[in-house]
């Protein structure tokens, strides 16, 4: 610390360029992208764990490729064989990844910032709402299709590899197209949702336990409605992961054949779609109230 | 620093209202300085003022900053605008150099030269190699040089320090004082201190600011604040002996006195007297003046005497005289 004698490295007015008002929210993004990559739990213990599930998958796919998937079948009667089953199937590994990772940095995002005072940071600098939603938005949805598209294009490339032939290779191509768009889903569920969560309280932990509590209770209690009957399937929608699988095997042309619930699809995107915009909403109405009370305390 | 022709702060009949609530009431004022002292008591309309400047907050009537329009050009003001709070504004987990530099980047620098002015703001603060240690882990003193530092990274003309000594032990205290006072001259900048501790003011502001239930109460020097009244009307006297005698002789010539101790008085001089009517007195009554000194106002006093609240018993006020000068 300083005695009382100041220190001086010599000081020169900056009359460089500066970065331009719209591209700040890309400055946002970076550093959330590297706040979750610091320590090994945050994120890259569930990146480890999504690269084992991809390459698992691929090699039951690989050793089981002419095998009968008899848990799927395609609504047309015919057999689906593991190679081209296990792709949508596997989304119940990578929500269950994409959930850890969406608890531990996502769940948090506002409410910390919210509670160590960095709306006052950030809002005292040329950063307006929108880059601050935008940067945010980026970064968390970057992390989470590391692991929501990443897995499911990694092993559609795969599939592609296991065809017999060049007229298969062309058949299968669409594979690549839809493991994206259900990535792309389940990086909305995951990076989303969650950030709406985190902007409806001030306490980080408070957010993490609402998320939880939010996609394990009322999702199980959404899910089990949907099992009671043919109408009531709907509901089912609410359980975001089911949600996704259903759109997943609905893109994939396959049905469960045994024991479980089908969503409809419209009910699936819906409520994707309705959690997305909601969420967003809440985080956007958070941020703007935090930037006109933030900087110089409360009026 | 600005250019001659334009004022730091330029605000013209500012008015900002919260349902019936008058925040500032047509505030007009163009204020010029190096170090200008924001005084108001709570509720004064101080944060609200801070928040139309930086264009936050829509409001009524015109607000300049460096040349620049508050309403319009919000973001290029908060680029050249460095921000203190008052409050602990840190993003958990990050290091004072990683906070600064991401402070810095914010504000549009690049990232290289980020890190640069980030070391070299921080080493300013007199941070030095505690600099790389998480903030979280800091103590208050080092959080609030942690603060100035972020404010300063961008390189701004004008810097707005929120109560920047709040919670600091004397020496830490001193120490940042210090550290204010000399940056209009080290970093080219102007400063606004918002603070309720006014010996601060008096020992480092050039020009100050009172505002009160929204309205501006005085603009100008720090001098002009404490000899507002004109001219310098208060004396304090030291005699060899019989204090007494040598205040009844200037009672009866029309000023008004009160004997400290047997060997020294407060004067208040009738208007248009000077310090030759107690010589006269002394000469009359042949007492002898050891010593005869101006009795200034404290800031304090003028600030309270501005807002309207100034009292008998209040320091350094004409009931006080032995207050703090």
């Amino acid at each position: 610390m300083s005695t009382g004698q100041i220190h001086d490295l010599g000081y020169k007015r900056y009359v460089g360029s500066r970065r331009s008002v719209d591209t700040r929210w890309m400055v946002i993004m970076r550093h959330q992208l590297s706040t979750a990559w610091k320590g090994w739990w945050r994120f890259k213990a569930a990146l480890i764990a999504a690269l084992i599930a991809t390459f698992a998958t691929g090699t039951v796919m690989y050793f089981l490729r002419n095998e009968l998937f008899r848990m799927l079948g395609a609504i047309s009667g015919e057999i689906v064989r593991f190679s081209d089953g296990l792709l949508p199937f596997s989304l119940i590994w990578y929500c269950k990844i994409g959930f850890l990772v969406s608890l531990l940095v996502c769940s948090t995002v506002v409410a910390g910032d919210v509670q160590s005072g960095a709306f006052t940071f950030y809002f005292a600098r040329s950063v307006r709402p929108r880059d601050y939603v935008l940067g945010k938005l980026a970064g968390l949805g970057i992390l989470l299709s590391a692991i929501m598209v990443a897995g499911p294009v990694l092993l559609a490339g795969f599939r592609l590899g296991l065809a017999d032939n060049l007229d298969q290779v062309v058949a299968l191509l669409p594979t690549l197209p839809k493991a994206l768009a259900i990535g792309a889903l389940g990086t909305v569920i995951y990076a989303v949702v969650p950030l709406g969560f985190s902007a409806l309280v001030s306490n980080p932990r408070y957010a993490m336990a609402l998320w939880a509590a939010y996609d394990i209770v009322i999702g199980g209690i959404a899910e089990g409605i949907g099992h009671v009957g043919t109408s009531a399937k709907a509901v089912a929608a609410f359980d975001l992961p089911s949600a996704l699988q259903a759109v997943a095997y609905d893109l994939f042309g396959m049905r469960i054949a045994r024991g479980g619930i089908t969503i409809p699809t419209w009910a699936a995107v819906t409520s994707i779609a309705v959690h997305a915009v909601l969420a967003i909403a809440v985080v956007i109405w958070r941020v703007r109230r935090a930037q006109q009370t933030g900087v110089g305390g409360a009026s | 620093m600005t250019d001659g022709a334009t004022a730091l702060i330029e605000l013209d009949r500012l008015a900002k209202h919260y349902g019936p609530i008058v925040a500032l009431a047509e505030v007009t004022t163009r204020v010029e300085g190096n170090v200008i002292g924001l005084l108001g008591p709570n509720g004064a309309g101080k944060s609200t003022l801070l928040k139309c400047l930086l264009g936050l907050l829509p409001y009524r009537g015109r607000a300049r900053v460096l040349g620049l329009d508050a309403a319009t050009q919000g973001a290029e003001i908060r680029d050249r605008v460095g921000y203190m709070p008052e409050q602990e504004a840190f993003l958990s987990g990050m290091s004072a150099v990683e906070q600064c530099t991401y402070a810095a980047e914010l504000s549009g620098l690049p990232r290289t030269e980020a890190m640069q002015r980030a070391h070299a703001a921080l080493y300013y603060a007199g941070l030095e190699e505690k600099r790389y240690q998480p903030i979280d882990g800091y103590s208050t003193g080092m959080k609030q040089r942690v603060k100035l530092a972020q404010a300063l990274v961008h390189d701004p003309a004008l810097l707005f320090l929120d109560e920047p000594t709040n919670g600091l032990d004397p020496r830490s205290r001193d120490e940042m004082l210090e550290l204010i006072v000399e940056l209009p001259v080290r970093r080219n900048c102007a400063i606004v201190l918002s603070t309720h501790l006014l010996p601060d003011v008096e020992r480092v502001c050039d020009h100050a600011v009172i505002m009160h239930r929204g309205q501006l109460r005085f603009d100008g020097t720090i001098d002009e604040l404490r000899g507002a009244r004109g001219r310098d009307s208060e004396l304090v006297v030291e005699v060899k002996a019989e204090a007494g005698r040598l205040a009844d002789a200037l009672t009866a010539a029309g000023a008004t006195c009160r004997v400290t101790s047997p060997l020294a008085l407060w004067v208040n001089l009738p208007p248009h007297a000077t310090s030759r009517m107690v010589f006269e007195a002394a000469r009359d009554t042949g007492l002898q003046i050891r010593a005869l000194g101006v009795q200034r106002e404290s800031v304090e006093a003028a600030f309270l005497r501005v807002i309207g609240e100034a009292s008998p018993g209040s320091p350094g006020s004409p009931g006080l005289p032995g207050g703090p000068s």
